[in-house]
């Protein structure tokens, strides 16, 4: 990941408010994830896997926090469970910012099914999401999807596509 | 030892003003007849450790006690792991291990058939990992934990079999928004902001 991708990441969670973040690992997104965690604007709390993120972002929510999501596209399945019955059960928002692993581009074999079930998925999750191409709308992208899960009490997903996440071969 | 004793004298022991996180079935039933504000209810499978963690991190200043359940633990058992790392000296989790699922006709947990959550608590690190089978030891510890600044991870041996219970009359969603403007007065802080986008000349200055 470039460092411009790094630094729209950042920016974003932070002029959207965001100061308590959750993740899990990408391989191609560990830079980002290292910058968050290195920044003392950030409470950070890696777990073991997406489930139990959610439901740490949901306490930090009902306790004052406005929480994020850093977690793969694998995550997004793993968290169908918590999605349903805690964020879409109980109205509680999170924002979700996920590399998108699948999209056009990917040069990798085995993440290829997750360019048909990541959108359906989200889709019948009913999580709010958009697909970001360019680093220049990152940033912006970002306060959006959190101010738009703030006001719905929904959760939110920016998937991060194309040159955010993947370098010239 | 049977779970409404414990929640009478957790009842008689908390604070009021202790934020209780508890999970789907009969617990939260039992806590919720206890008429408290500060309670967080019907936390799904395998989310109501983890929401308890979430809490008493976004406010270390307050106790936080999560009231979860074998069952209920052990699909998502890498929590406990989560949480050991984290550390919140301001949390006390206490699992009443009923070594089944309750509400499924008791079929029984792996806890049951020796599975032990202090030595998995103990192993993944927390130091005040313990297992009691009486109403005096659970007293004892809860006693213990209330008194200090450190995370607790209490293991409640008790007996399978719920008593009746009154009727529920909270959703999970009002439920939320009742803790969640109980944590807004008590902190004096905004949670909910449904309309994060508005015209400020619409508004008086202090919204």
């Amino acid at each position: 990941m470039k460092k411009e991708a790094v630094e729209a990441i950042v920016a974003g969670l932070k002029q959207a408010g965001i100061n308590f973040v959750s993740m899990l690992p990408d391989s191609d997104f560990t830079d980002a994830q290292k910058a968050v965690m290195a920044d003392k604007e950030f409470t950070c709390v890696p777990v073991s896997n997406e489930a139990i993120a959610f439901g740490v972002c949901a306490g930090a929510w009902v306790g004052g926090k406005k929480p994020a999501l850093l977690i793969t596209t694998d995550g997004i399945m793993a968290s169908a469970f918590p999605l349903t019955t805690l964020n879409l059960q109980k109205n509680i928002p999170v924002l979700m910012v996920v590399p998108y692993r699948g999209s056009l581009g990917d040069g990798i074999w085995f993440v290829g099914p997750m360019a048909f079930t990541t959108e359906p998925l989200l889709k019948d999750l009913q999580v709010a999401y958009t697909v970001i191409n360019k680093i220049d709308d990152v940033t912006k992208a970002i306060r959006d999807a959190q101010l738009s899960a703030e006001a719905w009490l929904r959760p939110t997903a920016v998937l991060l596509a194309g040159e955010v996440i993947f370098e010239e071969a | 030892m049977k779970k409404p004793e414990c929640i009478k004298i957790l009842d008689k022991k908390l604070p009021q003003d202790v934020l209780v996180v508890t999970p789907t079935g009969k617990t939260y039933m039992y806590w919720e007849a206890t008429g408290r504000e500060a309670q967080f209810t019907q936390l799904n499978l395998g989310l109501c450790t983890p929401a308890g963690l979430g809490l008493a991190l976004a406010l270390p200043h307050r106790k936080v006690v999560v009231l979860d359940g074998d069952g209920n633990i052990l699909f998502n058992l890498a929590s406990i792991a989560d949480l050991a790392v984290q550390n919140p000296g301001n949390l006390i989790d206490i699992v009443f291990d009923n070594e089944c699922y309750q509400s499924c006709d008791s079929f029984p947990s792996v806890t049951a058939k020796g599975v032990q959550l202090e030595s998995i608590a103990k192993g993944c690190g927390i130091k005040n990992a313990l297992t009691v089978r009486s109403l005096v030891e659970f007293e004892a510890a809860v006693d213990k934990a209330l008194a200090g600044q450190e995370l607790f991870f209490i293991v409640v041996k008790v007996e399978p079999g719920e008593d009746l219970v009154t009727l529920p009359r909270q959703e999970g969603r009002e439920n939320k928004y009742r803790f969640v403007r109980y944590v807004e007065r008590t902190e004096n802080i905004r949670i909910i902001n449904p309309y994060p986008r508005r015209r400020k000349k619409d508004f008086l200055p202090s919204n």
